[in-house]
């Protein structure tokens, strides 16, 4: 019989995975562009049109990308034993950003912002953990230091495409993908991303056990058989190359990855392989969530890491106060 | 063959040298003590001798040399207790015990319902039954070391290294403990435990290594060496005592002054 402990994780991630699943049915519906059942059911052909090239793709990166956002940052903050960590400690959002820039600047199109934001996203978590293999001990702090240098020369790298870029059309495509939408995204751009995401998740969860063995100090978790340096080098490139395919469709999504887990841990109060799936779906529902807000409050699309940040910004006060998460 | 060998072994931090030269080795069923006071290089000698401290010297296990084996070999055959474990996350008792398995385990194989019976068990062991689902973080220090013990005894390693592992229980519970080691030493496993109390030493263990300024000063077998030789290499190490022997028991009382 299950323990009382497994059974609240269970209840906890069913619940949350009827929130998501009704966010993302309320996501296919609501848009400027009306789209009806019997309008779908009916035959109204450009109804249709939208609701599988577009509406579809968009939930469907809401859901997806939302929910590897919340297990990247689940693995992030358990593997560096740091409740503020997040993929962005070693530079993913900075190379995706530098990359997303010179997509904008020297191509133009959708598909290729996309190319160059995962390129650069990528570049970026190799550039990092070269550096940190450098360090013959594999020490946590040398990736962190590397992720902080290789931060900084990424924004150099941006400060200066955004310097060459014209004010008035590519420097505002350049902060608008910044600010990270959904609304950029379209059925026949999606499919390998979502498919190296799914990817990414599948392995991060069979290596849920061998993730918590490396919460523990590292001479510790040596002797108990984990080779840490090449361990860590697989997880945390697993778990950043499935944020690079969701930030180089949406481009920067704020929070999502650092308050996911702290919500399942707040909620659970384990690590189990139950509060790893609990943070996905958080993740996916946070994002569902703000995508929807994003569409239906203006008069056009806002940025969704608007609605992201004005939950995230509280909850995290929150938890800095009142401690109440531990990782 | 010995368990554990080590020769000539040198360590330090830096330009810093802690340990110098030494030498000694670990048999089945044998319980070794080490004591010294404090910088004396007591943890860095166990963590030298688990390969997680840069040394020079050789460590062979069961005659193999250390360093040809692979980080999962080693964790089969050397269970290691930190000063206080560094897991940090909520994770259940029965967890931290289950960690335990990770060496006799395959990279994406989970524990089986055995091993979970048997993590249970050891946690009945060390008298923390039926508490297998608290929060390790909730846990009072000294349970927590009960814990990690469980952990060890789960192991199947043959050479067990504690690094003080006492420092936190009571005085009954220190006794205790050390009874458990012994009886699980039975099984043909042997352990090297650093501890701060001598009189406890002389008591639970079967070879005392006594270390000063990162050397090896001696070496003391209680109930095989005489009174006054113990009293005389333990005075090296903390100065001017008495050792007496009631009802089979070592009493240690430090002088005066």
């Amino acid at each position: 019989m299950a323990s009382a402990t497994v059974r609240t994780d269970r209840r906890n991630a069913l619940l949350a995975g009827l929130l998501l699943a009704l966010l993302a049915i309320a996501g296919l519906f609501v848009g400027k562009f009306p789209i009806t059942l019997e309008g779908l059911l009916g035959g109204d052909d450009l109804q249709r049109r939208v609701f599988l090239t577009l509406r579809l793709a968009r939930v469907a990166v809401g859901v997806v990308g939302g929910f590897a956002l919340g297990v990247a940052g689940f693995v992030f903050q358990t593997v560096f034993r740091n409740p503020l960590a997040a993929p962005d400690v070693i530079g993913v959002s900075s190379g995706a950003s530098a990359g997303a820039a010179a997509g904008i600047l020297f191509f133009g199109s959708a598909g290729a912002v996309t190319g160059c934001a995962f390129s650069g996203a990528l570049a970026a978590v190799a550039a990092v953990l070269a550096l940190g293999a450098l360090d013959p001990g594999g020490r946590k702090h040398t990736i962190v230091l590397s992720g902080i240098a290789i931060h900084a020369l990424a924004q150099t790298a941006l400060m200066c495409l955004k310097l060459t870029a014209d004010p008035e059309r590519e420097l505002a495509s350049i902060e608008y993908w910044m600010m990270g939408s959904l609304s950029n995204i379209s059925a026949h751009r999606l499919g390998g991303n979502l498919t190296l995401c799914l990817l990414c998740l599948g392995v991060l969860f069979a290596l849920h056990r061998q993730i918590i063995l490396l919460s523990a100090e590292e001479g510790e978790a040596r002797m108990l058989g984990v080779s840490v340096g090449r361990l860590r080098l697989l997880v945390l490139m697993t778990a950043t190359l499935a944020v690079s395919a969701v930030v180089s469709l949406t481009g920067l999504v704020s929070f999502v990855g650092l308050l996911s887990p702290h919500g399942a841990r707040l909620l659970n109060k384990d690590n189990r392989p139950g509060t790893m799936l609990l943070a996905g779906l958080l993740g996916g529902s946070l994002l569902c969530g703000a995508d929807i807000l994003a569409r239906t409050l203006g008069s056009s699309e806002l940025p969704v890491s608007i609605f992201t940040s004005l939950v995230g910004a509280p909850v995290l006060v929150y938890l800095a106060v009142g401690r109440r998460s531990r990782v | 063959m010995s368990l554990l060998e080590v020769r000539h072994l040198c360590a330090g931090y830096g330009k810093k040298r802690i340990l110098e030269d030494i030498s000694f080795s670990l048999d089945p069923g044998e319980l070794v003590g080490v004591l010294g006071e404090n910088g004396s290089g007591k943890t860095t000698l166990l963590k030298s001798v688990c390969g997680i401290q840069p040394h020079e010297g050789a460590c062979l296990l069961g005659g193999e040399n250390r360093e040809s084996l692979s980080t999962r070999q080693i964790a089969r055959k050397i269970s290691y207790i930190p000063q206080r474990s560094g897991i940090s996350i909520d994770l259940s008792a029965l967890e931290v015990v289950l960690m335990g398995f990770n060496p006799q385990l395959r990279l994406l194989e989970y524990p089986g319902a055995a091993m979970k019976r048997w993590a249970g068990q050891a946690l009945e062991a060390v008298g923390l039954g039926g508490r297998g689902e608290e929060n390790f973080q909730s846990l009072s220090q000294g349970q927590q070391q009960l814990c990690i013990l469980a952990r060890t005894l789960v192991s199947q390693a043959e050479v067990l290294l504690l690094d003080e592992p006492e420092s936190a229980l009571d005085f009954g519970g220190r006794y205790r403990m050390l009874g458990q080691l012994q009886n699980f030493l039975g099984q043909g496993r042997g352990a090297l435990v650093t501890l701060h109390d001598p009189q406890l030493a002389l008591n639970r263990c079967h070879r005392l290594l006594l270390l000063s300024g990162g050397k090896l000063m001696g070496e003391i077998f209680p109930g095989r060496d005489s009174v006054q030789d113990m009293e005389a290499a333990l005075e090296k190490l903390y100065g001017g005592l008495s050792l007496l022997r009631v009802n089979g028991q070592y009493v240690l009382i430090p002088n005066a002054k």
